[in-house]
C-alpha cells in the first residue's frame, strides 16, 4: 500500500517539477512571431502573381502556415511544392494548375500595338511596367517576374511572354544541349 | 560539321580502375604462392573457385539490375574480392563454404548496395565474418603447414577434401601435426594456451612456433608485405592506411608486452602472424570502404590497429582483422565528415 | 625568422598542394619564331569583349582603320574594342562566340580591304606622362589580361590598396602552349619596358618574374633583358619555378612564391600583391610607348593535327576557320576536337567561325591519340587521388557526389566556389569521371539559384513598395473626398438663402455684363467677363473638336457618338455581349467615331468577345469573334446591342443628349454618367440573373465611381466660377447618378 502511495507521490512531484520546468522554458525561450511563415515565404518564388488566390506571396505563406494547401503555386512548380511538403510535413500533392515546362519567361510588350491604356501597369504586382496614359508602355525585363498577370488585362493582346535568352554568362554548361543545327546556318566548311 | 564537345581537361592519366585492380591482384600473387607452398594446393583451389563464383554472381546480378555486364566485369573488382576471400578461407574448407561466402560478398554486400563504389563494407571481410559466425568449425580448421604435417596433402587430396569426398576422420588426420596433435593457427593456439593458464613462453615452445612466429605464417606475411611495398611504389595504394595500422598495432602490442610479457603476444609476432600484412596492404586499403582524406585515412588505419589488438587480446576470436576492418568501415563516413581538409584560402576551423 | 621580403630575395619557394605533371609537349610549337598570318577576308569582333557598358561608335557600311575604336563608353570598367585591320563594317549582328557554349553574341563584322591602313599612333615617352595619363592610355588601348581571363588591366593597375609585390607570370604551365615562352625569348626588352611602367604606376617593393624551369631559354633571355633594363636589381628578380601544373594559376603562384594563400573570395590585391601576365606587360609597353591598341596577340597553334605548328601574331577577331585554312589542318572536323586554350583548361570549340579573342592564347588541334578518349564514366571507387591532386585542397569526391545528386547547397558547403576548374581531379581520375564538368554545371546552377533568390527578394521588395503606395493613394483619395464633401456641406449649411441671393446677384451681374458685352464696351470688361469668355472659348473648342469628328447623317438611327457615349455603349455592350453572346450582326452603316476611338472600341470588343466566346461557345456570333471583321461594323454592332438591350436607359440618355445638343459638354457628360450608372445597374441585375462572374461585374463598378468624381468636381468648379442654370441641373444629375451608382454597388455587394 505504502509503495503505491510513494509511487503516486513521486510521480506527482515529478510531474509538477517538469511542468514548472516546461512552463518556465516556454516563457523564457519564447519565439517571437511565426518563423514558419518566414520559412514558407523563403521557399515561395516571390513572383507575387496571386495565382494562389492570395494577394502576393507573403499572404499565401501565412495561409500555408495556417494550414492551407501547398499546391497552389504554379510559378514555383513541383519543386517548390515538394519543398513545402517537406517543410510542413505533409504529403506532396499534384499542382492544381497544369504545369508547363519551367522556363523562365518575361513579359514583352509589342510596342506598335500598345494603345497606352495603363491596364497592365495596374496589373503588374512588382511595378515592372513603365508608361503613361495614351503613351506606349514597356516592360523592365530585369524586374519582371514572369507572373503573367499583365497578359489578361491587355485590351489589345499586345503582351507576349517570351523565354529569357541564354547568354555566355548564364550558360549552364549543358554541353549536350548545344544545338548543332546552328552551325550549319553560317558557312559550310 | 559536328565537333566533338567535351569539358576540359582533355588529357587523362592512363591509370584506369581496372588497371588499379589488376595491379593489386598481381601484387597479391607472391603472398598466395607462399601461402600455397606452406598450406597446400587447397589455397589455389579455393581462390580459383571464388573467382569463378564471383564473376558468375556479378554477371547474374548485373543482368538482373539491367546494367551493362562487360564493362563492370572488366573492372576486376570482383576478381579482387574473390582472391581475398579465397586466401582468407582455410585451404581444406569444403567447397560450399567459399561459394556461400563469395555469393554473399558479391550479391549482398556489393551489388545490393549499388555495385562498385557504393558498398559500405569490405565485401571480402563481410563474407569472412559471416562465414566465421555461421560455420565456426569449418572456418577455424586450418590445415597444418605442410613442412610439419603428419600427412602432407597433395593436389588430389586437396580436391577430395574440398569437394567433400573425404571422410571426417581422414580430414581430421590432415589437421594433425607430426606429433599427432590437432593444430590451429598460431594466434589461436596462443589464445587457447593462455586461456588454459600457460605462459607465452610455454606456448611458444610448441612445434607450430618452430620459427618463432608460427611455421609458414612469417613467410606468408613477408610475401604480402613485399607485394604491398610494390603497390606503394606503383602508387596503386597510398601509404597512410597501411602504415597507420602497423604502427598502431605495434605500439599497442609493445605496450601490452612490456606490461606483461607472459600473457601478451609480442609486437613482432602481432605484425608477422595471422592476417596482419595482407589486411594492412590488401584489405584495409580498399578505397571504397575506407576514409578518403589523408588525415581520415590515418585515423582509419590507427582505429583498425587498435581494434585488432583489442580483439586479438581480449576477444573470443583468434584473428581480428575482419572485425576490425568492418568496424572501421562503419566509422569511415563519420571520420570523413569530421576530418575535412582545410580548403585553399580558408582559415583552419572553417 | 626571415621576413617575407628577405625570403623572396633569397629565392625561397613554398610548396603548393596537389598538382599533376601532364606530358608537356611544348617542343612541338616553340622551335620557330613567332610568325605572321596572312590577312583574313573578314574579322569578327564581339562587342563588348570585356565589361558590359559600351556604345557602338561605328555604323554598318563605315570604313574603319586598323586601331580605330569600335565602341565608346565612359564607365570605369569600360574597355574598348578596336578594328584589327582596315576595312568596312559590313554587319553588326549576333555571331557564334568563342565560348564553350558557342552561343551567338553581338559582333561587329569587318570585311578587310587588304590595305591594312592604320590610324596614326601617338607615341610617347613614359617619363613625360603622368600616372593618370598612362592609365588612360592603357584603358583606351583596350588592354585586358592576356593570360586567358581577359580582365581589364587598367582596373587591376588602379588598386584600392598599396601593392607591395608584383608578380609577372611567365609560368605557362599548361601543356602545349608556348606563346609566352616565345614572347619572352623574342621580346624580352619590350616586356621589361612594360614591367617598368607597372613599376612606375604601383611602385611595389618587389617584382618577381616567375618562369617555369622548363623554359631555360626564356629565363636566360629575360635575365639579360633585366640586366639591360632600368629596373633596380635589388627589387626585381627572376625566379625559376619547378614545373608542375597548375602553378601558373594566380592563387597557386602566389602560394609558391610567397607561401601565402589568397583568402577565399578575395583578390590578391588584398594581400598587397598583383599578378600580371608577361603578354600583358608587353601590351602595356606597346600601348603606352607606341600608342598602339591591343589588336594583335601571340597565339600558339599546335597539336599533331596542325601542319605548321608554331606561334603567330594574330589580329584579334580572326576567325578560327581562317587560321585552319592558312596554317593547315590535318584533322577531320567531324571527329577531331579543336581546343581553345590548353588541354587542361581549354574548351572545345563548337564552331570554327568563332574569332580569336584577347584571352585566346592557344589553338590546339590534337589528333585523337593525343587526347583522352571520351570513355564512359565508371563508378567512383573513392580512391582519393583527386583530393591528392587538387591544388585548392578541396574534396573533389564529395563535390562530385553532391553535384551529381544536384544537392547544390551541400556542394557549396564543400567550398565548390573555390574550385579553379584546373582539371587535375579529372586528369587523375581512374574512373574517367568528368569531374570538372559536374562542377561547372553545379556552379552555374548555384549562380542561377542565387540570381533567382536575389530577383525574388527584389520582386518582394517592389511588391511591398507597390502595396504601400496603393494604400497611400487610397488614403489620399479618401482624404480629398472628405475635404470636398465638408467644403460642400459648409457652403450649403453656411447659408442656403445667402447662396440663392448670391446666385441671383450673380445672374444680375451677368446679365448686366452681357448687356455691356453686347454694347461692345471693352473698357468696362469685368474679370467675370474674362472668365466667361474663356469658358465659352473652351466649350467652343471642345465642340469644334467634336464636330471635327466625321459623322454620317444618312443613318436613320444615327446618334451623335461622343466620347463618353461610346464608352457607355461599349460598357453595356460588354455586359450584353457576355449575356447574349453577341448574336446581332451589323446591318446598316453607322455613325463613325474617330479612328482611334474605333480602334480602341474594336480592340476592347475583340478581347471581350474572345473572353465571352470562351464561356458561351455555343451562341457566339462569328462576326464578333473573328478579328478580321470590319471595325466600324463592330462599333455599330455594339451600339445596336446597346440599343436592343436596355432601350429605356438609352432612350433616357438619348433624350438627355438630344434635348441638350446645344448645351455644354458638361451636361452631356453628366447625362452620360447617369446613363452609365443606369447601365451599371442593369448590368448588375443581368449579372445576378445570368450567373455571370462576380469578378467581371465588380470590375465594372469602378467606372461609376470615377464618373461621380468627375461630375462632382465639374459641378464644384462650375459653382465656384459661374452662375449658370445648367450648373444646378448638373449637380442634381450628378447626385442622381451618384445615388444610382451607390445603389448598384450596394446590390453588387449584396450579391457577393
Amino acid at each position: 500500500m505504502s509503495a503505491i502511495v510513494i509511487a503516486v507521490v513521486v510521480l506527482t512531484v515529478l510531474a509538477l517539477v517538469f511542468g514548472i520546468l516546461l512552463g518556465f522554458a516556454a516563457e523564457k525561450f519564447k519565439v517571437e512571431g511565426n518563423p514558419l511563415t518566414d520559412q514558407v515565404e523563403a521557399l515561395l518564388p516571390q513572383t507575387q502573381c496571386g495565382q494562389c488566390g492570395y494577394p502576393g506571396c507573403r499572404p499565401y505563406a501565412e495561409a500555408i502556415a495556417g494550414g492551407d494547401k501547398i499546391n497552389k503555386c504554379p510559378p514555383g512548380g513541383t519543386a517548390t511544392m515538394e519543398k513545402l511538403a517537406d517543410l510542413m510535413g505533409v504529403d506532396p500533392e499534384p499542382l492544381n494548375a497544369t504545369e508547363e515546362v519551367q522556363v523562365k519567361k518575361v513579359a514583352y510588350i509589342r510596342e506598335d500595338e500598345c494603345i497606352g491604356c495603363t491596364k497592365c501597369i495596374q496589373a503588374c504586382p512588382v511595378d515592372a511596367i513603365l508608361g503613361s496614359g495614351k503613351l506606349m508602355h514597356t516592360v523592365i525585363t530585369d524586374y519582371c517576374t514572369g507572373c503573367d498577370l499583365c497578359v489578361a488585362p491587355c485590351p489589345v493582346d499586345c503582351i507576349d511572354m517570351l523565354p529569357v535568352e541564354q547568354t555566355t554568362k548564364t550558360w549552364d554548361w549543358q554541353l549536350n544541349a548545344i544545338p548543332v543545327k546552328q552551325l550549319q546556318e553560317d558557312k559550310p566548311c | 560539321m559536328a565537333f566533338k564537345l567535351a569539358s576540359s581537361p582533355h588529357l587523362k592519366v592512363q591509370l584506369q580502375t581496372q588497371t588499379v585492380m589488376r595491379r593489386v591482384i598481381l601484387c597479391a600473387l607472391p603472398g598466395i604462392a607462399v601461402q600455397s607452398y606452406f598450406f597446400g594446393f587447397g589455397v589455389l583451389i579455393q581462390v580459383l573457385l571464388a573467382i569463378i563464383v564471383a564473376l558468375a554472381a556479378e554477371a547474374a546480378v548485373l543482368v538482373l539490375r539491367k546494367r551493362a555486364v562487360l564493362p563492370t566485369i572488366k573492372d576486376n573488382s570482383a576478381v579482387l574480392t574473390a582472391v581475398l576471400i579465397g586466401v582468407a578461407i582455410p585451404p581444406i574448407a569444403p567447397w560450399w563454404l567459399v561459394v556461400i561466402g563469395t555469393l554473399f560478398a558479391i550479391v549482398l554486400v556489393k551489388q545490393l548496395y549499388g555495385g562498385l563504389g557504393q558498398n559500405i563494407f569490405n565485401p571480402a571481410m563481410a563474407a569472412y565474418v559471416m562465414l566465421l559466425i555461421s560455420f565456426p568449425v569449418q572456418m577455424t580448421s586450418w590445415s597444418v603447414p605442410l613442412v610439419i604435417a603428419q600427412n602432407p596433402m597433395d593436389i588430389g587430396l586437396s580436391l577430395q577434401a574440398i569437394f567433400g569426398s573425404m571422410s571426417m576422420e581422414q580430414l581430421n588426420s590432415y589437421k594433425l601435426g607430426f606429433d599427432g596433435i590437432a593444430m590451429a593457427t598460431p594466434l589461436d593456439t596462443v589464445k587457447t594456451d593462455l586461456a588454459l593458464g600457460l605462459t607465452m613462453t610455454e606456448s611458444l615452445n610448441k612445434p607450430v612456433f618452430a620459427d618463432g612466429f608460427g611455421v609458414g605464417w612469417f613467410w606468408v606475411n613477408m610475401a604480402y608485405l613485399a607485394g604491398g611495398l610494390v603497390m606503394l611504389k606503383l602508387k596503386v595504394i597510398r601509404w597512410h592506411i597501411s602504415v597507420a595500422i602497423l604502427a598502431s598495432l605495434f605500439v599497442c602490442s609493445s605496450f601490452g608486452y612490456l606490461l606483461s610479457p607472459d600473457t601478451h603476444v609480442g609486437p613482432l609476432m602481432q605484425l608477422f602472424s595471422g592476417a596482419t600484412m595482407i589486411a594492412a596492404f590488401f584489405i584495409a586499403t580498399d578505397p571504397v570502404t575506407a576514409a578518403t582524406s589523408v588525415r581520415g585515412r590515418l585515423i582509419f588505419g590507427a582505429l583498425i590497429g587498435v581494434l585488432v589488438y583489442v580483439i586479438r587480446t581480449y576477444g573470443g576470436y583468434p584473428d581480428a582483422f575482419a572485425f576490425a576492418v568492418l568496424l572501421a568501415n562503419l566509422c569511415a563516413p563519420f571520420i570523413d565528415y569530421y576530418v575535412k581538409p582545410r580548403a585553399y584560402g580558408h582559415r583552419t576551423g572553417n | 625568422m626571415l621576413t617575407l621580403l628577405e625570403q623572396i630575395d633569397k629565392g625561397t619557394l613554398w610548396r603548393s598542394h596537389g598538382g599533376v605533371h601532364p606530358p608537356e609537349l611544348k617542343n612541338l610549337s616553340n622551335q620557330t619564331k613567332i610568325g605572321q598570318l596572312p590577312l583574313a577576308n573578314q574579322y569578327i569582333l564581339p562587342l563588348p569583349q570585356v565589361g558590359d557598358s559600351a556604345l557602338l561608335a561605328v555604323k554598318t557600311g563605315e570604313r574603319v582603320l586598323k586601331g580605330q575604336t569600335l565602341t565608346s563608353g565612359t564607365s570605369f570598367a569600360y574597355s574598348p574594342v578596336h578594328a584589327p585591320t582596315s576595312g568596312v563594317v559590313t554587319a553588326i549582328k549576333p555571331m557564334p562566340s568563342n565560348h564553350a557554349s558557342g552561343i551567338h553574341i553581338l559582333s561587329c563584322i569587318i570585311d578587310a580591304d587588304g590595305l591594312d591602313e592604320a590610324v596614326v599612333f601617338e607615341t610617347a615617352k613614359v617619363g613625360a606622362l603622368s600616372n593618370e595619363e598612362i592609365l588612360t592610355k592603357i584603358q583606351h588601348a583596350g588592354i585586358a589580361g592576356l593570360g586567358g581571363a581577359a580582365f581589364p588591366t587598367h582596373i587591376k593597375l588602379r588598386p584600392a590598396s598599396d601593392i607591395e609585390l608584383v608578380i609577372i607570370n611567365g609560368i605557362e604551365c599548361e601543356p602545349y602552349i608556348t606563346s609566352d615562352d616565345r614572347l619572352m625569348r623574342e621580346h624580352s626588352d619590350e616586356i621589361l619596358a612594360g614591367i617598368e611602367i607597372i613599376q612606375r604606376l604601383l611602385s611595389p617593393k618587389r617584382i618577381i618574374i616567375a618562369i617555369e624551369d622548363n623554359k631555360p631559354e626564356a629565363i636566360e633571355a629575360m635575365q639579360h633583358a633585366l640586366n639591360r633594363s632600368h629596373l633596380a636589381t635589388g627589387s626585381t628578380r627572376i625566379t625559376a619555378v619547378p614545373t608542375k601544373y597548375p602553378s601558373g594559376g594566380e592563387k597557386q603562384l602566389i602560394q609558391i612564391l610567397t607561401g601565402q594563400e589568397v583568402p577565399s573570395g578575395a583578390i590578391p590585391a588584398q594581400l598587397g600583391m598583383l599578378v600580371q601576365n608577361v603578354g600583358t606587360a608587353y601590351a602595356i609597353n606597346d600601348a603606352v610607348v607606341n600608342g598602339r591598341a591591343l589588336t594583335h596577340r601571340v597565339v600558339t597553334v599546335t597539336g599533331l593535327n596542325s601542319q605548321t605548328p608554331g606561334n603567330y601574331w594574330m589580329p584579334i577577331g580572326t576567325p578560327i576557320q581562317h587560321i585552319l585554312d592558312a596554317l593547315g589542318f590535318a584533322g577531320n572536323l567531324s571527329s577531331d576536337k579543336i581546343i581553345i586554350g590548353g588541354p587542361m583548361m581549354g574548351h572545345s570549340l563548337p564552331n570554327t567561325q568563332a574569332p580569336v579573342l584577347k584571352g585566346t592564347n592557344c589553338i590546339l588541334l590534337p589528333s585523337q591519340q593525343e587526347i583522352a578518349d571520351d570513355d564512359a564514366e565508371k563508378p567512383c571507387i573513392r580512391c582519393g587521388e583527386c583530393a591528392v591532386a587538387c591544388p585548392a585542397l578541396l574534396l573533389p569526391q564529395q563535390l562530385f557526389w553532391h553535384s551529381k545528386a544536384e544537392e547544390y547547397d551541400k556542394a557549396a558547403s564543400f567550398n565548390l566556389h573555390d574550385c579553379i576548374e584546373c582539371g587535375c581531379c579529372s586528369f587523375v581520375c581512374p574512373s574517367d569521371i568528368p569531374l570538372v564538368e559536374y562542377y561547372r554545371i553545379a556552379k552555374s546552377a548555384i549562380r542561377t539559384q542565387n540570381e533567382e533568390k536575389k530577383q525574388a527578394d527584389f520582386a518582394k521588395q517592389r511588391f511591398e513598395a507597390r502595396l504601400q503606395r496603393l494604400e497611400e493613394e487610397k488614403l489620399a483619395r479618401e482624404a480629398k473626398a472628405k475635404e470636398a464633401a465638408e467644403r460642400r456641406k459648409g457652403t450649403m449649411s453656411g447659408g442656403d438663402r445667402d447662396a440663392v441671393a448670391e446666385a441671383m446677384a450673380r445672374i444680375k451681374a451677368k446679365k448686366a455684363a452681357e448687356q455691356q458685352n453686347s454694347a461692345a464696351d471693352t473698357a468696362t470688361a469685368a474679370p467675370e467677363l474674362d472668365k466667361k469668355a474663356q469658358i465659352a472659348a473652351a466649350i467652343a473648342r471642345a465642340k469644334a473638336k467634336k464636330e471635327g469628328a466625321p459623322t454620317d447623317d444618312s443613318s436613320a438611327t444615327a446618334v451623335p457618338a461622343d466620347d463618353k457615349k461610346a464608352q457607355v455603349a461599349a460598357a453595356i455592350a460588354r455586359a450584353k455581349a457576355k449575356k447574349a453572346g453577341a448574336n446581332t450582326a451589323a446591318e446598316t452603316p453607322e455613325p463613325q467615331a474617330t479612328d482611334k476611338k474605333a480602334q480602341i472600341a474594336a480592340a476592347v470588343a475583340r478581347a471581350k468577345a474572345k473572353k465571352a466566346s470562351a464561356k458561351h461557345t455555343g451562341t457566339v456570333d462569328i462576326d464578333s469573334t473573328v478579328p478580321s471583321t470590319d471595325k466600324q461594323n463592330e462599333v455599330a454592332a455594339i451600339d445596336d446591342i446597346a440599343n436592343d438591350a436596355i432601350p429605356s436607359d438609352i432612350v433616357t440618355a438619348n433624350t438627355a443628349n438630344t434635348a441638350n445638343t446645344e448645351i455644354s459638354d458638361k451636361q452631356a457628360k453628366i447625362a452620360a454618367a447617369i446613363a452609365r450608372a443606369k447601365a451599371k445597374k442593369a448590368a448588375a441585375k443581368s449579372a445576378t440573373i445570368d450567373n455571370q462572374q462576380p469578378s467581371m461585374a465588380s470590375d465594372e463598378t469602378l467606372n461609376p465611381v470615377d464618373t461621380n468624381l468627375n461630375a462632382k468636381s465639374l459641378s464644384d468648379s462650375a459653382q465656384e466660377s459661374q452662375q449658370d442654370t445648367v450648373q444646378k441641373k448638373a449637380r442634381i444629375a450628378a447626385t442622381i447618378a451618384k445615388a444610382k451608382a451607390k445603389k448598384a454597388q450596394a446590390k453588387l455587394q449584396e450579391k457577393e
